[in-house]
């Protein structure tokens, strides 16, 4: 990882990119909310049109106020230049649509969030463009399924919503060895608790929409171009940052540009000809949230901690899987790769399955039923009875949801109010399976109850976690006891 | 485009247009561990407007091959033999710090060939601070680092960027780390022909000096401007990074004496 600025991360997120502009000497970063930017004569213009001077010409390719959000974030990451753009998913598409053309090979995690691997099966597909999945705990596998045509290895730090641990400095070993750069969504991290870069990755991509925003007030996303890839070593193999661009008087990025070859790529390319441009109104929101990222996220992580230890020794709890947990398939890689924490999302089984979970969801009078993560506020979701209600139990555990799972995005308010909120949904949760005991009498009670274990260790992650359970719980229950 | 040199690769930008010996040719010559890309913002101009520009990477430095030069003399005469690979009898001559040395003594070993000197952030020599010297020859990242934080001027240790959304102190550090350093930095310390060489110049000078340079100080270029004769000095505020750091203001200075050569 290249240091960009000598000062820590938190003054970065607060002074990186700008210091008060010549004119007026406005403290906040201003916003520039323009559309475009006037040439100061006929010859300067066409010099920017040339890109013999730097300058702003059209809010699609920069904009001075989305420019200090791509500085600071790029400082923060460790890298050599960021592009942000309107959302996550356009971040995703245009990472993978500059290095990808059709005839071209992506191996991809399994475990990732779902527009990604719906944008990665389907629509990138009718592109010409593969992708096949592997389990990101199986190392080897994906460096089987790297073929001649790979152009890039994907994955999530902190997987969405299973909450799998990517080990990034193996991953970055597999794809130097086979020169394909790693692509790492880190959105559930930030770079408050892990920096990809630092560990051998490549290239780094973030919704700013989450934990960076934080205030649930804004869309946004950011590439961030760790300019540790040596795109020249085989040219053949990455044509676009290669080979003579027309548009651009045939210039070739990386002789060009060199370590900044993909982000000045993606610029002139992706921003340009696609159009994802960030608004100057969201990045500045945006930038509110990043400015204090460094104070909010060992909260969300101290949070995030006492609820799973808290749910763990609850009675209405049938599992709860956090990476904070001993019980998490991947808990010794948070250790060395986590240390400050892996992250807010947890999720844990309602027992009573989708009845219970759906009273568990409308007790809640804190924690918002909505589907989103990373606001500062708690939020939760509960599939079963909303973005997957229309299937059975046998279709979402083909999808490796159980209908007791509830996902919890925890905020930075109180413990004590989120656990008493929590509680109260619980507590309602228990209330329906009192009534169902009541109806169907204790037998069948216990039948159900066993369908939905063998449901909730549905996948090989949960099954680790059900295995080790008990022991957590019992750990877990002395320092819950009281709370 | 890339060339060979006495047998070896090497790479030279052109500034986007292909070169033509019949222009009027300007020589770019980078900084210690640095390449051809500190120039993006100067060549271009040139390049597009009836120069014929040239940008090299020396022997050794990213996209050229071969062993890195050990002095700075030795690398004089490699420009001069590119030179001559290109056919070209006469050239400006453009150089940033080390790369600045290596101008001032290629202008001084073939005076009739210097078309002119424009000498960017340096002195008549560029004594390296022993530390930085033995950090480099054991530690190379830590001495880019340290390079980089006493290159750059306050603003960009601030994320400033030129190019929007571009962190280019680790731009320099990601192609510093992969250039000889140590080496050129011996070449620096160990040249001290600077001021024999500054007497020698009769083709019309410029130095364009930075006010905030830690690397070479401020005084240091204005003792050199003093052995050339007739040399103009125009000093920016920023550091020593100056290309990069300050590309429009650089490109002003390097354009008002170049397009007044006769
Ligand atoms: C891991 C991950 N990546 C990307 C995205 C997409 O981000 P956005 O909603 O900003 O497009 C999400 C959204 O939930 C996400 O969770």
């Amino acid at each position: 990882m290249s240091k960009a600025s000598f000062f820590d991360p938190a003054t970065i997120a607060l002074h990186s990119g700008y210091q008060p502009e010549s004119d007026h000497g406005s403290r906040a970063v201003p916003i520039y909310q323009t559309s475009s930017y006037a040439f100061q004569d006929v010859a300067h213009g066409a010099a920017l049109f040339n890109v013999e001077r730097g300058g702003h010409i059209y809010s699609r390719m920069t904009n001075p106020t989305v420019q200090v959000l791509e500085q600071r974030m790029a400082a923060l990451e460790g890298g050599v230049g960021c592009v942000c753009t309107a959302s996550g998913m356009s971040s995703l598409m245009t990472t993978f649509a500059t290095l990808c053309s059709a005839g071209d090979h992506i191996v991809s995690a399994a475990q990732i969030y779902g527009s990604t691997a719906t944008l990665l099966k389907s629509t990138l597909k009718r592109f010409g463009i593969e992708t096949t999945f592997v389990d990101i705990n199986d190392s080897a596998a994906i460096s089987r399924a790297v073929k001649k045509n790979t152009k890039l290895v994907f994955c999530e730090s902190i997987g969405n919503p299973g909450l799998d641990i990517a080990d990034i400095p193996s991953l970055a070993a597999i794809c130097r060895k086979k020169h394909v750069p790693l692509v790492v969504d880190a959105t559930f991290a930030t770079p408050a608790l892990h920096n990809p870069i630092a560990h051998g990755a490549h290239i780094v991509v973030h919704s700013l929409t989450k934990w960076i925003g934080g205030g649930g007030n804004a869309l946004g996303g950011a590439i961030i171009d760790g300019g540790n890839f040596d795109w020249g070593l085989k040219p053949e193999k990455f044509p676009t940052l290669n080979e003579p661009y027309a548009p651009f008087h045939g210039i070739s990025f990386f002789e060009e540009f060199g370590p900044a070859a993909l982000s000045m790529r993606i610029r002139a390319e992706s921003m340009r000809d696609f159009g994802a441009a960030l608004s100057p109104q969201n990045a500045f929101l945006l930038l509110q949230g990043l400015e204090s990222l460094a104070l909010r996220m060992p909260k969300h992580v101290e949070n995030a901690g006492e609820v799973a230890q808290w749910l763990l020794a609850h009675d209405a709890v049938a599992w709860v899987n956090h990476p904070s947990l001993p019980s998490h398939a991947n808990h010794d890689l948070v250790a060395s790769l986590f240390p400050k924490g892996a992250g807010s999302i947890l999720s844990f089984g309602v027992k009573g399955g989708r009845d219970a979970g759906a009273a568990f969801m409308d007790a809640l009078q804190l924690a918002t039923n909505l589907a989103n993560v990373g606001d500062s506020r708690t939020l939760v979701l509960h599939p079963a009875s909303t973005t997957h209600s229309r299937l059975d139990a046998k279709a979402m555990k083909a999808g490796g949801i159980s209908e007791d799972l509830i996902r919890v995005s925890v905020g930075i308010e109180s413990f004590r109010d989120i656990k008493n909120d929590l509680a109260n949904g619980l507590r309602a949760a228990q209330r329906t399976q009192k009534n169902a005991d009541q109806k169907d009498g204790r037998k069948t009670q216990q039948k159900t109850e066993q369908t939905r274990k063998q449901t909730a260790t549905a996948k090989p992650v949960k099954k680790k976690a059900a295995t080790k359970k008990a022991t957590a719980r019992k750990t877990a229950g002395k320092t819950a006891a009281g709370k | 485009m890339r060339i060979k040199v006495k047998g070896r690769d090497t790479y030279v930008a052109t500034g986007g247009k292909p070169f033509d010996a019949k222009l009027p040719t300007l020589v770019f010559i980078h900084g210690s561990g640095l390449d051809h890309r500190t120039w993006a913002l100067q060549t271009r101009w040139f390049a597009f407007r009836g120069w014929s520009v040239i940008a090299p990477d020396l022997p050794g430095h990213s996209l050229s091959k071969g062993k890195p030069l050990t002095s700075i003399e030795a690398m004089a005469d490699w420009i001069w033999q590119l030179l001559d690979e290109l056919k070209v009898k006469q050239a400006s001559l453009i150089g940033h710090s080390q790369g600045a040395l290596v101008a001032l003594e290629a202008a001084s070993r073939q005076p009739a060939r210097a078309r002119s000197l424009s000498a960017i952030a340096t002195g008549a020599a560029i004594p390296v601070n022993p530390q930085l010297l033995e950090t480099a020859q054991n530690n190379r990242p830590a001495a880019v680092e340290a390079m980089l934080t006493w290159g750059f001027g306050n603003a960009y240790q601030f994320g400033k960027s030129h190019v929007p959304g571009q962190a280019p102190i680790a731009v320099g550090s990601r192609i510093m780390a992969s250039n000889p350093l140590e080496t050129d930095l011996q070449a620096c310390q160990n040249y001290t022909n600077g001021e024999a060489a500054a007497a020698l110049v009769t083709c019309p000078s410029q130095l364009i000096l930075a006010t905030q340079d830690k690397m070479t100080p401020l005084r240091s270029g204005l003792a050199l401007a003093e052995k050339i004769t007739a040399s103009e000095i125009t000093k920016i505020d920023a550091g020593h990074m100056l290309p990069i750091e300050a590309p429009d203001q650089c490109l002003a200075e390097l354009r008002q004496f170049i397009t007044r050569l006769p």
